[in-house]
């Protein structure tokens, strides 16, 4: 029986339900609180979405309580803020405490409630748009125009009274344009747009945010049209200003490309080359050497026997380390490498071995021992090509005691094989670029000449006019040395062997004169009457004295000024007769252009091997 | 009679230099120190530049964190609780900031900012047990340290202009939160951090707040 009844009363329930299901009624569906927010952080509002209304009316109701609270309080305003919404007045609105908020829609079939939405008013501010947006184009009278939009802040936002702190952003663009450019003005209320294109009309809008909270909306679009006519001043300015620029690049090429060179010669003078006087250099790169030395009025090389009056003697040079050592056969200059022996006056191999241009002093203590011998030491440079008539016009050498002796640089610290007959202290390198590097003089454009020779040397280099050979028709060329590199006066020597060994301090130094200068240029020296020298009126080969003399530098007059070892000098000097008086220890010489025939080997010095080749047909 | 007045009148000068000695004496025009020499809206400027800054730390802080650390949604939802700072009646709104004394106000500042000195140094020593390397945490809360250091001096030589015989008795609020940094249970000890950071973001923000508001009422005179 009770069964029966409960059965009855539950078909009813069903039959009703689904009768109403049947007529599409249903518990509404669950709400959503969609958005919260505050537009000045003193009140805020909450919207939610209803759900599915089930078919029926659906009341919403919000409730809330606050953090750390249970009090459970209702929505206090549904209205002010539009439909499915609860706006929170001040006095309803603390900040900084969490509002928890649900949503209940009910209606006749049920209730359904939102999920809680957790809020603190400090963090959901969001202001609405800045208000009465102004545009206006502003022309300054010294000035660009500009665009000048303002704004006032949005209705409620207190920012006056510092609770609110706003930053505004401006977004503007012309209407065929695609992208908006965006500018953030700061917390000031107005902003100047500078770069626009008059003729077109203009779309701004304005938007806002607080220090901590999110952006407003963008503002009402507004637009200003822009007068076509306007005067962009700058633009016209700087077009002006690009002409003319551009027209004095112009006139700077043209003058640059037209008078460059003038101008450049102005600024920079160009470094005048050697020259010599008849020189070709032409003639010289074509390789024509017969030529080249007609030009020099040389007769050609190697001298024959006409020239046996030319006594070219060979400079044997020991260089040393120290070239201190040239005038010590004394303990008192350290021995470099060079061994000072006693002169032997018959060996005269003056060539040879010793004429490499290493360190002769342990190979050859003879050669350079023999006065009569001389050796031109090694040079290094192109001389072999040259078979230029080097002359040089000399006064009747000199020896001067005072020994002054300038040594031609060599390239390096090569030890000389010729030592210095050097009284003075100085610190020749290595003296023995000597009578090759004089000999290269003439060649003229080399640079090695002009590398080798000292100023002073080169001034010192003379054409003695008096040194007219007669028969000869060519005048002894005069020889200009250019372009010496200034270089100490220790820089370079010059030595001349004398008939004397310079290395024995009893011997004495002879001066040597030119004897003669044949045809070719070619010098022959004599010593002058001395008392120990051993004198050959024509250097040969075997009998080349060692005597060295040093070149102290060349005169104005392109004189060669010789410098014997001090010490013999110091007799000799008495008789030394200089032409040019102010020349202490000058003396010259030439040499024949077969004595500037060198073979340029890695060293600086002449090898006199090659010289004395040459040579032996010369003097017997 | 002649010696009677001027005794009064000296009396008279007497009495009148002890007042206006003891008036210039109770107002310096400027305590001595270097403060002296920055204007007060300076003061602020500086200030405000300052708790900007700390408060957006700390933001980034509690966001990185609960990114960091959640379990899962709404995981820390339920961490809710107190800030140990909730004693301390702030303004919860214009109307009620406008109704404190700004002198109260400014030590109220203060009040806040000596709150964290102590919670935020154990923060720093306790988030190296955390699991997950939290060094850029770390680096944050260390910088925030720093910052509210700073930013204390700074609002301490406010108050100092705003009211040369302010009284500061050295209050602030106890913090008792270390033993739940060092909780063994994960989840108790992930809850008492996120409650840690999120009290710090608000309290920053307060800060804030309060500086940019007075800053308006003080120095420009309740018109910015």
């Amino acid at each position: 029986m009770q069964e029966n009844v409960t059965r009855a009363v539950v078909f009813t329930l069903l039959l009703c339900l689904n009768i109403r299901l049947l007529n599409g009624e249903s518990p509404p569906g669950k709400p959503v609180i969609f958005k919260c927010s505050s537009p000045e952080k003193e009140t805020f509002t909450c919207w939610w979405k209803p759900g599915a209304n089930g078919g029926l009316p659906t009341n919403y109701t919000l409730t809330y309580y606050k953090e750390g609270e249970d009090t459970i309080y209702e929505c206090p305003d549904y209205n002010t803020s539009g439909p499915n919404s609860c706006y929170f007045s001040k006095k309803f609105t603390s900040l900084w405490s969490v509002y928890i908020i649900r949503v209940y829609a009910t209606n006749k079939m049920g209730i359904s409630a939102s999920d809680e939405r957790l809020v603190d008013v400090a963090y959901i501010v969001e202001p609405n748009p800045p208000k009465n947006v102004t545009l206006e184009i502003q022309q300054p009278e010294d000035g660009k125009p500009y665009l000048w939009i303002k704004w006032v802040p949005p209705t409620l936002a207190d920012t006056a009274s510092g609770w609110l702190l706003l930053q505004y952003e401006v977004r503007l663009k012309h209407e065929k344009a695609v992208e908006w450019e965006i500018y953030f003005a700061g917390q000031q209320t107005n902003f100047k747009v500078l770069s626009f294109y008059p003729g077109y009309k203009y779309l701004v809008h304005v938007r806002c945010k607080p220090d901590h909270g999110l952006w407003s909306k963008w503002s009402e679009e507004h637009s200003i049209e822009i007068p076509s006519d306007l005067n962009m001043n700058d633009e016209t300015t700087w077009i002006f200003v690009a002409i003319l620029s551009a027209v004095i690049c112009l006139v700077m090429v043209w003058a640059v490309a037209f008078k460059g060179y003038r101008m450049m010669t102005c600024i920079l003078p160009p470094v005048p080359g050697p020259k010599i006087k008849g020189f070709d250099t032409r003639l010289l790169e074509t390789g024509k050497t017969e030529e080249f030395l007609t030009a020099f009025g040389c007769q050609g090389f190697p001298p024959t026997s006409d020239c046996e009056d030319l006594l070219v003697e060979f400079l044997e040079v020991n260089d040393s380390e120290d070239q201190q050592l040239m005038p010590s056969f004394s303990k008192k200059y350290p021995g470099q490498g060079v061994k000072f022996r006693h002169p032997d006056r018959d060996n005269d191999s003056g060539h040879g071995s010793c004429d490499s241009p290493s360190l002769l002093s342990e190979k050859c203590g003879g050669p350079w021992a023999n006065p009569r011998t001389f050796h031109i030491p090694k040079v290094i440079e192109k001389l072999e090509n040259l078979e230029a008539n080097i002359t040089c016009t000399w006064d009747p050498l000199n020896i001067s005691t005072e020994g002054k002796i300038f040594n031609f640089h060599t390239n390096g610290s090569r030890s000389s094989t010729w030592p210095l007959p050097q009284p003075s202290q100085h610190k020749p390198r290595s003296p023995y670029h000597s009578t090759a590097e004089v000999c290269k003089l003439p060649m003229g454009p080399k640079a090695a000449l002009a590398t080798v020779l000292d100023k002073s040397v080169k001034d010192a280099l003379k054409f003695s006019k008096s040194i007219e050979i007669g028969g000869e028709e060519k005048a002894v060329k005069k020889m200009e040395v250019e372009s010496f590199p200034a270089k100490t006066e220790q820089d370079t020597a010059w030595l001349l062997p004398q008939e004397k060994t310079p290395f024995i301090p009893e011997k004495t130094l002879d001066y040597v004169e030119i004897h003669k200068v044949n045809k070719d240029g070619a010098l022959s020296l004599t010593p002058k009457q001395k008392n120990s020298i051993d004198q050959t009126e024509k250097p040969q080969a075997s009998e080349i004295s060692k005597e060295y003399v040093k070149v102290v530098r060349v005169t104005d007059n392109n004189i060669l000024v010789l410098v014997p070892d001090p010490r013999a000098q110091n007799k000799e000097a008495p008789r030394s007769l200089q032409q040019n008086q102010a020349e202490k220890d000058t003396s010259c010489f030439t040499a024949t252009p077969s004595n500037c025939r060198l073979h340029l080997g890695g060293s600086d010095y002449l090898d006199p091997a090659s010289l004395t080749h040459s040579f032996h047909g010369q003097f017997e | 009679m002649d010696g009677k007045r001027q005794g009064s009148l000296l009396l008279l000068l007497l009495m009148s230099n002890l007042l206006l000695c003891k008036n210039v004496a109770s107002q310096p025009m400027c305590p001595s120190g270097s403060s002296c020499r920055v204007s007060l809206r300076d003061l602020f400027e500086r200030a405000i530049i300052l708790s900007h800054y700390i408060h957006s730390l700390s933001s980034e802080l509690s966001q990185e964190f609960d990114a960091q650390y959640s379990q899962g949604p709404e995981f820390f939802t339920q961490a809710m609780s107190m800030c140990h700072t909730a004693s301390l009646s702030t303004p919860a709104g214009k109307e009620q900031a406008h109704q404190i004394h700004q002198k109260d106000f400014v030590i109220l500042v203060i009040h806040l900012l000596r709150s964290w000195t102590e919670p935020l140094s154990h923060l720093i020593i306790e988030a190296n047990h955390l699991p997950k390397a939290p060094d850029t945490l770390i680096a944050k809360a260390m910088e925030i340290q720093e910052q509210n250091q700073r930013l204390l001096e700074g609002v301490k030589k406010i108050s100092k202009l705003v009211d040369p015989e302010i009284i500061d008795n050295g209050d602030y609020s106890v913090w008792l939160g270390l033993p739940s940094l060092q909780s063994n249970d994960l989840e108790s000890r992930l809850f008492a951090y996120h409650n840690e950071f999120r009290c710090l973001r608000r309290d920053t923000h307060k800060v804030d707040n309060y500086l940019k508001f007075l800053k308006c009422q003080i120095a420009y005179d309740g018109s910015c």
